[in-house]
């Protein structure tokens, strides 16, 4: 059980070819085109959806951030349908792996910060140094908010591998106590069978909040420096 | 070379491709021909609006009626059971932990399709009712826009039938301002004339008042000149014997 508990999580491949490409790509044949002016139920609720978080989401931006729209709006679609996903028995979701969480996240944050130095230099390394604070304290202070700046995309990218993997795991490991109480005491593992159904609405919900979370962080950062 | 292989090939099969396959791969780019039949994709079909039908939200309806004949109204669920029961029993599918968090998903989603399906189905209804109203009504606001200007046209053209009406009573009431003038100057001329004429008449009568007058004057002059004195004495006298007979005369007839 100890090696099923993780085998889960590792690349799949089917007959040695990894397939985790595939897996990758696949949600998004799940977002249908609008291709006529009034289109079935499927695309209507996804447009108004996608229309109600755009608008939510690039209020707080100027001129400059809103060329970020499409960026933000795929983020947001891709991080949530691949954690929706995941929560189907036996799928495997990208977003466990810490190496694709960082590939979207540092190439974002970096993006935001060097945005920031290009077009506003001036008050993006005014960003290092709160205002008010007494002068013996300006070197620590920089080289702390420089840490701070650094482990912004590490961040990111822990938070959302963490909080995915730690509910599957979660999952994985209260649906395993069910099955091996039912042997022992049945009414056990009815009320652990209550605590995993609620443990899953749990799951939906993060699955996404953590998609919001992450859109909105990068699209916070974007504010800062655009 | 396969492109030369592809062009025999097609050669063999299809006689209107020959002439290409001769001018050899470099030529076949300039004389490829395109869309030499009906275009496959226009136009587009309409696609059915409701999706087809389905049992248990997976098994098409098609595969029970496909069965039907053969194993009569309980043959799919006999043998959708049969299946579960041999993949369990030979452990083809294993009920592992995955297998509890299969069932609380998949019963979750069941139970939220279930209860909001239906609503949420209305909602996208909604959202494209909406849509199609804004154009209608875009569409209505035109056309009672362009009713509203074919009556105004047609009013106008109308008004305008009309307007002989109004030309003529302008036309009498000039008519009657002229004939008005005429007649007042031919009355003011009238006047004139009759003004000179009386101012002639008048001379005429008063010459001869005048006349008269001055003839009475001299006559009366003369008269008077030639009563002497005598004369005078002797009709006062008679006057006054006259007037004594008269009284008595009074006095003795009666008051009547």
């Amino acid at each position: 059980m100890n090696e099923n508990l993780f085998a889960s999580f590792a690349a799949p491949s089917m007959m040695g070819l990894p397939i985790v490409v595939l897996i990758v790509m696949f949600p998004s044949i799940l977002f249908p085109t609008p291709s006529r002016l009034i289109n079935n139920r499927l695309i209507s609720i996804q447009q108004w959806l996608i229309q109600l978080t755009s608008k939510q989401m690039l209020a707080i931006h100027n001129q400059k951030g809103r060329t970020w729209a499409l960026m933000l709006m795929s983020l947001i679609l891709f991080i949530g349908s691949t954690n929706l996903l995941g929560l189907l028995p036996h799928s495997f979701t990208p977003t466990t792996q810490l190496s694709m969480n960082l590939g979207m996240a540092i190439p974002l944050w970096a993006g935001t910060v060097i945005t920031g130095f290009r077009y506003k230099t001036k008050a993006s390394l005014a960003h290092f140094l709160p205002q008010g604070t007494p002068l013996p304290l300006i070197p620590m202070l920089v080289i702390i908010e420089t840490i701070s700046l650094f482990i912004q995309p590490m961040a990111l990218a822990v938070r959302l591998t963490a909080n995915i993997t730690a509910g599957h795991l979660l999952i994985h490991l209260i649906g395993g106590a069910t099955l091996a109480l039912i042997n022992i005491s049945a009414t056990t593992a009815f009320i652990t069978f209550i605590i995993l159904i609620l443990l899953t609405i749990l799951e939906f919900a993060v699955a996404l909040i953590q998609a919001y979370v992450f859109t909105l962080l990068v699209s916070l950062y974007l504010h800062d420096n655009t | 070379m396969l492109r030369r292989m592809v062009l025999s090939a097609a050669a063999a099969a299809a006689p209107c491709l020959r002439n290409a396959a001769l001018l050899g791969p470099g030529a076949l780019q300039a004389t490829r021909i395109f869309h030499t039949g009906q275009p496959s994709l226009a136009p587009v079909p309409p696609l059915p609006e409701y999706g087809g039908k389905v049992r248990l939200g997976l098994i098409p309806e098609e595969f029970f009626q496909f069965l039907y004949p053969k194993t009569g109204v309980t043959g799919p669920y006999v043998l959708g059971t049969g299946l579960i029961l041999y993949s369990l029993s030979k452990e083809i599918y294993v009920i592992t932990a995955e297998t509890f968090s299969a069932i609380s998903t998949i019963g979750l989603l069941i139970y939220v399709v279930k209860k909001y399906g239906a609503s949420i189905g209305e909602f996208a209804d909604k959202l494209s009712e909406q849509k199609i109203a804004q154009l209608e009504e875009v569409k209505q606001a035109s056309i009672q826009q362009i009713q509203d200007a074919i009556d105004t046209e047609k009013s106008q053209q109308a008004l305008v039938q009309k307007r002989h009406y109004l030309f003529d009573v302008q036309r009498n009431n000039i008519a009657m301002a002229l004939e008005l003038t005429y007649r007042e100057r031919l009355h003011r001329v009238y006047r004139e004339v009759k003004n000179r004429l009386d101012y002639h008449i008048s001379v005429q009568n008063m010459m001869r008042r005048k006349e008269q007058e001055h003839m009475i004057n001299w006559v009366e002059k003369h008269v008077v000149q030639s009563i002497s004195a005598q004369q005078e004495k002797e009709t006062i006298a008679k006057c006054i014997a006259d007037l004594k007979l008269l009284a008595k005369k009074a006095q003795s007839q009666p008051v009547l």
